[in-house]
């Protein structure tokens, strides 16, 4: 690799490479996409909000009987008559054929039968009419254990008590941080604190890959074109892939600002906030730790993906070949259920200290909460080696690469490039 | 001072020599030819030239020092393969084309824009690249190669797939460049498209030098003693000629040592002889080169 660079042509074509990318009619969707379906979403909610709630409602009352009373037959008779609170509820029948007849009517949308032996198995039947959503939700479990709860217990314990064991749990989740800093929880936490910092993870795996791919495919381009000589007689290949590197790293970039301004200004930045207090527990130390792995992340696949479009002899080819990189890089998201279940477990840890994989597993790992710091350490000092190679072979295999037309490079001629002082 | 100074160089691939220890000379502001057959190893020379290719062996010097990225900036390259970006507006290719070799913005959009204006396609320059003929690329690619305006040029196949108009054309600026103090490389396999233009050539095959030198030096030293003539009357019985043969609508007459064009000429004359062309016949590159192939395989 020449030492002796020239930063004059590096920011010429960084700049070419950002402009003739980002006014590209694709990019300029891509970006503004995100945007704009939340800008609608947001006219839309404002708009029609109080509408939307009662369509909504409207659609569930589709399902959940109107008048939803529950039946029963009662052969212990621990449960007749009804305790005056579940009295409008819950209807006793002397029978199941009086039952079956009211729930045939309409009465009723289900009933219970609760067998003499019930004290000793717990056993009790359900009918319900139909076999559909309706039913099972007519049945609604929470409201029945609760009304037996209470019947058995009556008159034994105290009112509160009874109250607890009818409902003992109002559970509220609450993610601790080492530091043991609590916060307020419900669903909006829920949300910022588990949905959107994956989310945005997401978002920053996916840029790299959509920057690496517009450097592939630029690559490919210039080769198939014949472009390739008259800018290698121009500048050295190193040069070039620097500009190239730093100019759609810049586009990346751009996109990630957009997006995340665009969301600061729609929400009113609440959700920004969220997701970033989300993804930090220590506020912005690790949205720099995310940048970090972000840009590490983009500086190594834009350096293989570039090394491998110019092996390629279309600009097709060069992205089959590097199909394979990608694919590599997309494996912690085939793994995303056991990895959300437990963000530090093993293989979730070794999947970080792997150059391929890194990015994207430290960045979700940053997405679900706390990163231990030897995983940081272990998975940047990999991951930094693993660039500083791909920067000193990629460079090679690139110039070697780009003027092999016709045919692909033999394994034997891209290690004799990569040999080559 | 020479332009370009290559000593014994070697490329091979996979085993295969496509340059054999090369050394030659270009003189700063001459026209030199690197002439051959297809596959001499043209190409691969002019690459090494450019470090576009490391040599496996050998020494180059261009400009006076080894080629690095500020060297390139005073270079013009026209590749055998042309290629231009299809999506680009055609003032912006070639602003983005100048400024990889150094040139301030605005400069080189104003050199692209007077260039364009000199072959024809100022109206064209904020068309796309893709929109226009492939006449009109090779013209907005051979801007490309001046647009910063280089003190060497390197022009392969120049003239491949130009009409005889815009050939002339192309010739005309080249000549222009010549007479401003560039020094100019071309390269081509049909040897008669630049015999007129060069001062130097160098003939090569099979990546090794057969003819190297002053192109009117190697012309006389091939001479073959012979005339050109036409004439509608018989040329049966002429003193002094060893042999004649057709040429088209010419003969080539071969002369004996001791008889001298002038002898031929006094002879018609005297037979009163209709003579529409009479020049003493030089061999053609070609020729010259075939010969020398052949001599070189004895």
């Amino acid at each position: 690799m020449k030492v002796e660079m020239d930063v004059k042509k590096i920011w010429t074509v960084a700049t070419h490479e950002f402009v003739t990318t980002i006014t590209r009619p694709g990019v300029i969707f891509s970006t503004l996409l995100p945007p704009a379906l939340g800008l609608i979403a947001l006219v839309v909610a404002g708009l029609f909000g109080g509408q939307a709630e009662q369509f909504f409602q409207g659609l569930g009352n589709q399902f959940i009987p109107q008048d939803n009373r529950i039946g029963y037959v009662d052969h212990t008779g621990i449960f007749t008559p009804p305790l005056p609170q579940y009295a409008d509820k819950f209807i006793p029948y002397a029978d199941e054929e009086a039952a079956r007849a009211a729930l045939v009517a309409g009465d009723i949308s289900g009933y219970l039968v609760i067998p003499a032996d019930y004290m000793a198995t717990g056993k009790v039947m359900g009918y319900t009419k139909g076999r559909g959503i309706s039913g099972a939700m007519a049945m609604d479990s929470d409201e029945i254990d609760a009304f037996l709860v209470a019947h058995l217990l009556a008159g034994q314990v105290d009112p509160t008590l009874q109250q607890r064991v009818s409902h003992p749990a109002d559970m509220s989740i609450v993610a601790l941080s080492e530091r043991a800093e609590t916060g307020q929880s419900d669903v909006w936490t829920v949300l910022s604190s588990f949905v959107l910092p994956i989310m945005f993870s997401a978002m920053l795996s996916i840029t790299i890959f959509v920057s690496a791919g517009f450097l592939l495919q630029g690559v490919g381009e210039e080769k198939e074109r014949r472009v390739v000589e008259i800018l290698i007689s121009s500048l050295t290949p190193t040069e070039l892939l620097a500009g190239k590197i730093l100019g759609l790293g810049a586009v990346g970039l751009t996109q990630i600002i957009i997006w995340f301004g665009a969301g600061w200004a729609l929400l009113g930045g609440v959700a920004v906030i969220f997701a970033v207090s989300g993804i930090l527990p220590f506020g912005v130390g690790t949205l720099v730790l995310a940048l970090i792995y972000f840009l590490l992340g983009y500086l190594f696949f834009a350096t293989i993906m570039a090394a491998v479009g110019s092996l390629g002899t279309t600009a097709r080819e060069g992205q089959q070949l590097a199909g394979f990189f990608s694919m590599g890089a997309f494996v912690p998201m085939w793994f995303m259920g056991a990895i959300m279940a437990n963000p530090n477990s093993l293989l979730a840890r070794i999947l970080s200290y792997f150059p391929l994989t890194a990015p994207t597993m430290i960045l979700l790992r940053l997405g679900m909460g706390e990163v231990p710091a030897v995983d940081v350490v272990i998975s940047l000092v990999t991951l930094v080696i693993a660039i500083a190679f791909c920067l000193w072979g990629g460079a090679k295999i690139f110039r070697m690469g780009l003027l092999t037309y016709g045919k692909r490079p033999s394994i034997k001629a891209i290690w004799r490039a990569l040999r080559q002082a | 001072m020479y332009a370009v100074e290559a000593h014994n160089l070697v490329k091979e691939f996979n085993g295969l020599r496509a340059v054999d220890g090369l050394s030659f000379t270009v003189e700063r502001g001459e026209i030199f030819g690197l002439l051959g057959p297809n596959g001499a190893g043209k190409t691969t020379t002019i690459r090494m030239l450019l470090d576009i290719f490391k040599p496996d062996a050998g020494e180059i010097k261009v400009l006076g020092g080894a080629v690095d990225t500020h060297t390139k900036s005073r270079i013009g390259y026209l590749p055998e393969e042309r290629g231009l970006y299809p999506r680009l507006r055609v003032v912006q290719c070639l602003t983005y084309l100048a400024r990889l070799k150094g040139m301030g913005r605005r400069e080189a959009k104003s050199r692209a824009e007077a260039l364009l204006e000199r072959v024809g396609l100022s109206e064209w320059q904020r068309k796309r690249v893709k929109e226009l003929s492939k006449g009109m690329q090779q013209k907005v690619q051979f801007v490309a190669t001046i647009v910063h305006d280089p003190d060497l040029l390197i022009l392969d196949e120049p003239f491949q797939g130009l009409d005889p108009i815009n050939t002339d054309l192309l010739k005309e600026m080249i000549r222009e460049m010549h007479q401003a103090g560039k020094t100019i490389i071309f390269s081509t396999h049909i040897m008669g498209q630049v015999e007129q233009m060069c001062d130097r050539i160098l003939l090569i095959n099979e990546g090794q030098a057969v003819l190297y030198g002053p192109l009117a030096e190697i012309k006389s030293r091939h001479a073959q003693h012979a005339i050109l003539l036409c004439s509608d009357d018989s040329l049966e019985g002429l003193e002094g000629v060893l042999r004649i043969e057709k040429r088209g609508a010419d003969h080539l007459v071969f002369l004996r040592a001791d008889t001298s064009p002038q002898d031929i000429l006094r002879q018609l004359v005297a037979r009163e002889a209709t003579i529409t062309h009479f020049e003493v016949a030089a061999p053609s590159l070609e020729e010259i080169f075939i010969t020398a192939v052949k001599e070189g395989a004895r």
